[in-house]
């Protein structure tokens, strides 16, 4: 059985009424990148700061590369590299002196510092930018310089919370690619996002966070897999109006196996339990408002839709959305 | 932890301290060069600029009734007016329709000159001077007696001055009150106790709430959080740096008041940066209090406009402490601004040795290890508030 690298157990947080994370019990494996995946307000960044000990939980304990959160707070802290919103660089400071600052509170012996802020500096090619300041460089490279900081005394645990947003694809990709090489050296790495896409591509695991709860855990396929039941219809049909939308919505949900409807550029997305007569049933429908079909085809759920079926689909979504501002 | 580490990590958090103020040209123009300039030359402006002398019997009204006429008493009445204590002697010539004006605040003393003034001097007696005042200002009467006591002995050993106190009532509420009895002090040695102590507080506390307002917006105090530094090291790096801009200042404002404006510290130099030091120290361990509750920068700067008022309006900086009422009287009391004050205006103008100042160094040194204490808990326990 593989060493787990976090282990939590009834991991909970309150924000007075509000409850955040919800006794949340996971172990995440050494040298794994696990994702958590959920919408804005789900948990996952008061996840990574109780883990970070930045905050302390309300109830529960956790325990990071064998150290207890709470009661050696100071042990996890040196072993841990967070990239986080609200954990920055000093913008007044060049990326080596916001590196030098930090070798000095992780007590990196100086040359051994200077050694490994060199080699930071080659692999994110930050050479010629090593006397910009940091307030001065564009968000991406920004966002590099602070996982530099991140990695700078090689933690065990990299804490990588939405680290992708704001950033232009390609350097997204890069950093994507960047992060599996890390788990492949035995970092253990935990991503937060809330873009479905990420996890599905560089996640070992995945944990699908709602409401401050842990939904599931697997992997991307075995996610994907356990709504196999599910199946979904496509079919481009152009100039739907929206009183045929709405009466083909209402005839469909009728349908008891019907999941979800949805309707995007031109392209009706239906996606419910699997059944041999799906597309049929969709047809009969459309031509029964008077709608014409282009083509219709059917296809796998993908990680978005396993996560909207596990969260009881967009309807609650977008009720807990509104609910948590 | 090892005590190296912890003060390795506090040097680390002071060095960059540094690193990041050397390039706010902002920041050191404020806190270096605008805040002492503006309040040194707004003070020393207004005492009179270089030079002068400040006395603060200069311009009370006193009345002078000569009963000698004779030369030695022209002479004195000359010389007093020509001196810079007394340039708001009345010349009257009815002794008791004179002494009657007292209380009704046109005059608050009257000096008799009486008859063998001259024949007392010129035979070797002791000649008498009458002092007549009241009492409708605290410290109005002492302060008179003992300028003209000092200026006479210089006039003439033989004149001894015979005080004579009407008791009037007293206002209940009094104008400035005499800072320190029976001295004169020269040139700016005032306004410097009001400016040291001013500017370090204005800036310390600003640099201490402020910085930490702005870490916590910017991330980086989050930062700092995440990784193995403790708390203590913290508030301790970003005291050593403040300490350093503290000495800077002091040395600024004592430039601009001893070439500018001719004050003459009755003290020296050490005794000036500890005190400036221990006002600053004072004023960062609120602003570490500050800085645990989560302020917004907005609400620093408000902050410190309260902290301005009540360091004028309650701790003896223009209204003597004894003269504050009820609530206030206890604010005063409690506030170690009038404490610092009080050391300062002993020191500078009355030339006390720092370490006689036991009480206001007592309570100044407990002020300072309270704040800083009460912030290091704080500080702790709102750590979780400070970066969500």
């Amino acid at each position: 059985m593989p060493e787990e690298a976090i282990t939590t157990k009834a991991l909970t947080k309150t924000f007075g009424h509000f409850t955040a994370v919800d006794g949340l019990n996971v172990g995440v494996n050494k040298g794994e990148l696990f994702g958590l995946l959920g919408p804005n307000g789900a948990g996952k960044t008061t996840i990574v700061r109780m883990l970070c000990t930045l905050i302390e939980p309300t109830r529960g304990t956790a325990n990071v590369v064998g150290y207890d959160i709470r009661e050696q707070a100071a042990e996890v802290r040196r072993q841990i590299g967070v990239v986080s919103e609200g954990v920055s660089l000093y913008k007044d400071l060049t990326i080596e002196e916001n590196l030098k600052l930090l070798s000095t509170l992780y007590e990196i012996p100086r040359p051994k510092a200077e050694a490994r802020i060199r080699e930071l500096m080659d692999m994110f090619a930050f050479r010629e930018k090593a006397s910009r300041l940091v307030g001065a460089l564009s968000s991406g490279w920004a966002k590099k310089a602070m996982i530099c900081a991140a990695l700078l005394h090689s933690p065990q645990v990299l804490f990588l919370d939405e680290v992708t947003s704001g950033l232009d694809p390609q350097s997204a990709i890069a950093l994507q690619d960047f992060t599996r090489k890390q788990c492949d050296l035995g970092v253990t790495v935990i991503w937060t996002t809330h873009y479905m896409g990420e996890p599905e591509k560089i996640c070992d695991r995945v944990g699908i966070m709602f409401a401050g709860r842990l939904v599931q855990v697997g992997t991307p396929n075995e996610l994907k897999h356990s709504v196999s039941e599910l199946a979904m219809v496509e079919v481009e049909t152009p100039d739907l109006s929206k009183v045929q939308l709405d009466r083909v919505k209402l005839k469909l949900k009728a349908m008891n196996h019907v999941c979800n409807v949805k309707y995007v550029h031109s392209k009706l997305q239906v996606s419910c339990e699997r059944t041999d007569t799906l597309a049929e049933e969709v047809a009969a429908a459309l031509f029964d408002v008077g709608a014409r079909i282009r083509a219709i085809s059917t296809k796998d759920p993908t990680l978005e839709e396993a996560f909207i079926a596990l969260t009881g689909g967009e309807e609650e979504i977008d009720r807990f959305l509104e609910s948590s501002g | 932890m090892s005590v190296a580490t912890f003060l390795s990590d506090s040097v680390a958090v002071a060095e960059n301290e540094f690193r990041q103020f050397r390039r706010n040209r902002s920041a050191i123009l404020i806190s270096l060069v605008v805040l002492p300039l503006f309040f040194t030359i707004s003070l020393g402006a207004g005492r009179g600029a270089a030079g002068t002398t400040f006395s603060p019997t200069a311009d009370i009204p006193i009345g002078f009734v000569d009963n000698d006429n004779s030369l030695a008493s022209l002479r004195l009445w000359q010389a007093l007016t020509s001196s810079p204590d007394f340039h708001n002697l009345i010349q009257s010539y009815n002794e008791q329709a004179t002494i009657a004006e007292l209380g009704t605040k046109r005059i608050y003393a009257v000096i008799v000159v009486p008859k063998d003034f001259q024949n007392d001097l010129e035979n070797g007696n002791q000649a008498k001077l009458i002092l007549y005042t009241d009492d409708s200002e605290p410290g109005v009467s002492d302060q008179i007696q003992s300028t003209l006591t000092s200026y006479v002995q210089n006039f003439d050993p033989n004149v001894e001055v015979q005080p004579h106190l009407s008791q009037v009532q007293r206002q209940s509420v009094a104008g400035v009150g005499i800072v320190a009895k029976g001295a004169v002090f020269a040139g700016f040695n005032i306004g410097l106790t009001a400016v040291l102590a001013i500017v370090q507080i204005f800036a310390a506390f600003y640099e201490i709430a402020g910085g930490i307002s702005r870490e916590r917006e910017d991330g980086t105090y989050a930062r700092l959080l995440v990784s193995p530094i403790p708390t203590g090291s913290i508030v301790l790096g970003k005291t050593l740096f403040d300490i350093l801009l503290c000495i800077i200042r002091t040395f600024t404002v004592l430039g601009i008041s001893v070439y500018g404006y001719g004050a003459r510290p009755s003290t020296d130099l050490f005794t000036l940066l500890a005190l400036s030091l221990i006002v600053a120290l004072v004023t960062m361990g609120i602003g570490f209090v500050a800085a645990s509750l989560k302020l917004g920068q907005r609400a620093v700067v408000i902050i410190e406009f309260f902290l301005i008022l009540f360091l004028f309006a309650f701790s003896g900086l223009i209204i003597d402490i004894n003269l504050l009422v009820g609530i206030t009287q206890v604010i005063g009391n409690l506030l170690p601004f009038t404490y610092a004050f009080d050391a300062l205006k002993r020191t500078i103008l009355l030339g006390r040795p720092l370490l006689s100042l036991t009480f206001d160094l007592e309570y100044l040194i407990g002020s300072i290890l309270a704040s800083y204490g009460i912030a290091l808990v704080l500080l702790h326990v709102s750590r979780e508030r400070l970066i969500t």
